[in-house]
C-alpha cells in the first residue's frame, strides 16, 4: 500500500509515474510534498493539485548500511533536486555504490519503501540512477 | 539594552547507558548537584523550565517534586536536540521579564533500550518515514562538504579523535577510549562516509543550572558567569532540508549572538557545540566564524581546536564522545562553560578561558533545514 496517500500516482499503461504536488495559481510556484497554502505568499485558497515529472539529478546521497526494523538495508538515499523545481530526499532503486555520483540523472520509480511488521509493503518514489548518456 | 543575567550554579550526571535509573530520579540527580555544589537555598527558585524531547508529560513537575520544588510556574519544552538550550532561553527570557530573581533550567534524557540504535521514524515526518535516519542527514551533508571543498575523510575522523582524546580528562562522558584516524576510518560503516565512531553514543543524562538577576547573583554566587548573549531561531523553508554544506541558522543565530555580547568569534576561548558526528563539528567552525567557509578541514588538521588552540572546541568531549541525552545536551553545555569560565574544569581545563559560546541545533523536519538552534555566549 502506498506510504501514504497524495504522494504519487502509479505509471498506467506505460505512462512514468509522477509526484503529487500543488502549484499556486497566483505564482506559479510548484510544491512538493503538497501544501495546503502557499507558505511564501502566507494566502490561501490559491493551492490546486499537480503532477510532477519525476525526472531529476542527484544532488548528494549515502548508503545505510542498516537501517531501522523494516527497511532492507543497505539501502541508499538521496537528495534529489526534480527538473519541473522542488527537491526531495527518497530511497534509490536499481544503485550500484561504485557508481553515485553528486550531480547525476536519476528518474522517478515506485518501490517499497519499508516493510511493516505484520508483512504489508509500504510503496513510495524512489529514484533510479540514469546512464548520463541515455538520460 | 536587556537586563543582565548569569549562571550561578550547575550540576551533571554522567552521561551513559543508566537501564536501572529513570528519567526523572537522573533530573533530579542533576538538580541537586546544581543546588549542592553551590550551597543554594532551593526556596530561591521562582521559576522552572525542562526542557527533553521523549520524556512524556508534565516532566519537570514529576522530577522537582522529588526534592519538594512545587508550586512555581513549571514549563515543559521540546525542541529536539535544543530542547535544554531552549529551556535555558526560557529561563533567561523569564529573568529579564521580571518574573522571577533565580530560575532553574533543567535538561533530560533517556534514550538507552533494548535494541538501542537510531532515534525513532517520525511517522508524520515524510523524509523520516522514508528512512532519512539523522546519520544519513549528515552523511548526505559531508559529501557536499567534501565535494565543494576537498573535505577528507581522514580531517572529518580528526574530530573524533579530538575528542575522544578529551573525553579521558572528563569522567562524565559516556565514551572513555580514545581512538586514532584508522580505527575510526576502519570502524563499522553507518551511512557512508560516517562510520560508528563519527557518530555520537546512544546515552541517557541530565544537567541543570541555576541562573539569576544581577542582583541575586551577587548576593547567591561568589563568581557568578554572565550570560552575555541567548539567541533562539528555526530554520528556514530550504530546497535541501538540512542537506547543505553550511548551516544557515547557525550563522545567523551567531551573528546575533555575537552582536548582543558585543565580541566576536576570534574572542571566543570556548565552544562547545552541535556536533553529534564529525562532519557537523567542521561545518560549525565555518558557521561560527572561527574560520572561512572550507576551511576546517585544515582548522582541525592543524590543532587549532585543541585544549591550548585558537579556539578550546569540545573539550569536555563534545556529543562525540559525552553522548547525546538530547534534552540534556544544552543545559550540559553551559555548565560546561560555567565551569570552564571559573576556573573548575579541572583537568580539560582551557587556560585563561574569559569567552565561551555554546550552540546547539535540532529536529529533522522536511522541508525545514532543522527545527530550532540556540546559541549562547557567557563570559566572565
Amino acid at each position: 500500500m502506498p506510504l501514504r496517500d497524495g504522494l504519487f500516482v502509479d505509471g498506467a499503461g506505460g505512462r512514468a509515474p509522477k509526484l503529487l504536488g500543488s502549484r499556486c495559481r497566483e505564482t506559479g510556484a510548484v510544491y512538493f510534498p503538497a501544501e495546503i497554502m502557499n507558505p511564501d505568499t502566507h494566502r490561501t485558497g490559491t493551492m490546486e493539485q499537480v503532477e510532477i515529472d519525476g525526472r531529476g539529478r542527484l544532488v548528494s546521497y549515502t548508503v545505510v548500511a542498516r537501517g531501522l526494523p523494516g527497511f532492507e538495508s543497505p539501502y541508499a538515499l538521496g537528495v534529489i533536486a526534480l527538473d519541473a523545481g522542488p527537491s526531495m530526499i527518497a530511497q534509490l532503486a536499481d544503485w550500484d555504490a561504485d557508481n553515485l555520483k553528486c550531480g547525476m540523472p536519476v528518474e522517478m520509480t515506485i518501490g517499497t519503501i519499508k516493510t511493516g511488521k505484520d508483512g504489508t509493503r509500504y510503496v513510495g518514489p524512489k529514484f533510479r540512477p540514469l546512464d548520463e548518456r541515455t538520460a | 539594552m536587556s537586563a543582565r543575567v548569569f549562571v550561578v550554579a550547575a550540576g551533571a550526571t554522567s552521561f551513559g547507558p543508566m537501564p536501572d535509573v529513570d528519567g526523572h530520579e537522573l533530573a533530579r540527580q542533576a538538580v541537586c548537584a546544581a543546588l549542592e555544589s553551590s550551597g543554594i537555598d532551593p526556596a530561591e527558585i521562582g521559576i522552572a523550565c525542562a526542557g527533553h524531547a521523549y520524556q512524556g508529560p508534565c516532566f519537570g513537575q514529576k522530577a522537582l517534586m522529588k526534592i519538594g520544588l512545587t508550586g512555581m510556574p513549571i514549563v515543559n519544552v521540546e525542541n529536539a536536540c535544543a530542547s535544554g538550550a531552549t529551556a535555558v532561553q526560557t529561563v533567561v527570557n523569564a529573568i529579564r521579564a521580571g518574573q522571577a530573581e533565580v530560575g532553574l533550567a533543567l535538561g533530560a534524557e533517556k534514550l538507552t533500550k533494548p535494541g538501542g540504535g537510531f532515534l525513532p521514524i517520525v511517522a508524520d515526518d515524510l523524509e523520516s518515514s522514508m528512512g532519512r535516519v539523522m546519520p544519513a542527514a549528515f552523511a548526505m551533508i559531508a559529501r557536499l562538504h567534501m565535494e565543494r571543498y576537498g573535505t577528507t575523510p581522514e580531517q572529518m575522523a580528526g574530530v573524533a579523535v579530538k575528542n575522544r582524546r578529551n573525553a579521558l580528562r572528563n569522567p562524565r562522558c559516556h565514551l572513555q577510549k580514545a581512538v586514532s584516524v584508522e580505527e575510526v576510518l576502519d570502524a563499522p560503516m553507518i551511512a557512508d562516509p560516517l562510520t560508528r565512531y563519527s557518530c555520537c553514543p546512544v546515552s541517557d543524562g541530565a544537567a541543570a543550572i541555576l541562573i539569576a538577576s544581577e542582583g541575586a547573583a551577587r548576593r547567591l554566587c561568589d563568581a557568578p558567569v554572565e550570560i552575555a548573549a541567548s539567541v533562539l531561531n528555526s530554520g528556514l523553508r530550504t530546497p535541501y532540508g538540512i542537506v547543505d554544506d553550511r548551516s544557515e541558522m547557525s550563522i545567523r543565530a551567531a551573528n546575533r549572538a555575537y552582536e548582543a555580547a558585543g565580541v566576536g568569534p576570534e574572542d571566543v576561548d570556548v565552544c562547545e557545540m552541535h556536533d553529534p558526528f564529525t562532519i557537523a563539528e567542521l561545518v560549525h567552525y565555518e558557521d561560527l566564524g572561527f574560520c572561512a567557509p572550507g576551511e576546517a578541514g585544515r582548522m582541525i588538521e592543524e590543532g587549532r581546536t585543541e585544549i591550548g588552540g585558537d579556539v578550546a572546541v569540545s573539550p569536555s568531549g563534545g556529543l562525540l564522545a559525552k553522548g547525546h541525552p538530547l534534552g540534556a545536551t544544552g543545559v550540559a553545555q553551559i555548565a560546561e562553560l560555567f565551569w570552564q569560565l571559573r576556573g573548575e574544569a579541572g583537568e580539560y581545563q582551557v587556560p585563561g578561558a574569559r569567552v565561551g559560546l555554546a550552540h546547539t541545533v535540532g529536529g529533522g523536519v522536511t522541508k525545514l533545514e532543522s527545527g530550532a538552534c540556540a546559541v549562547h555566549i557567557l563570559t566572565a
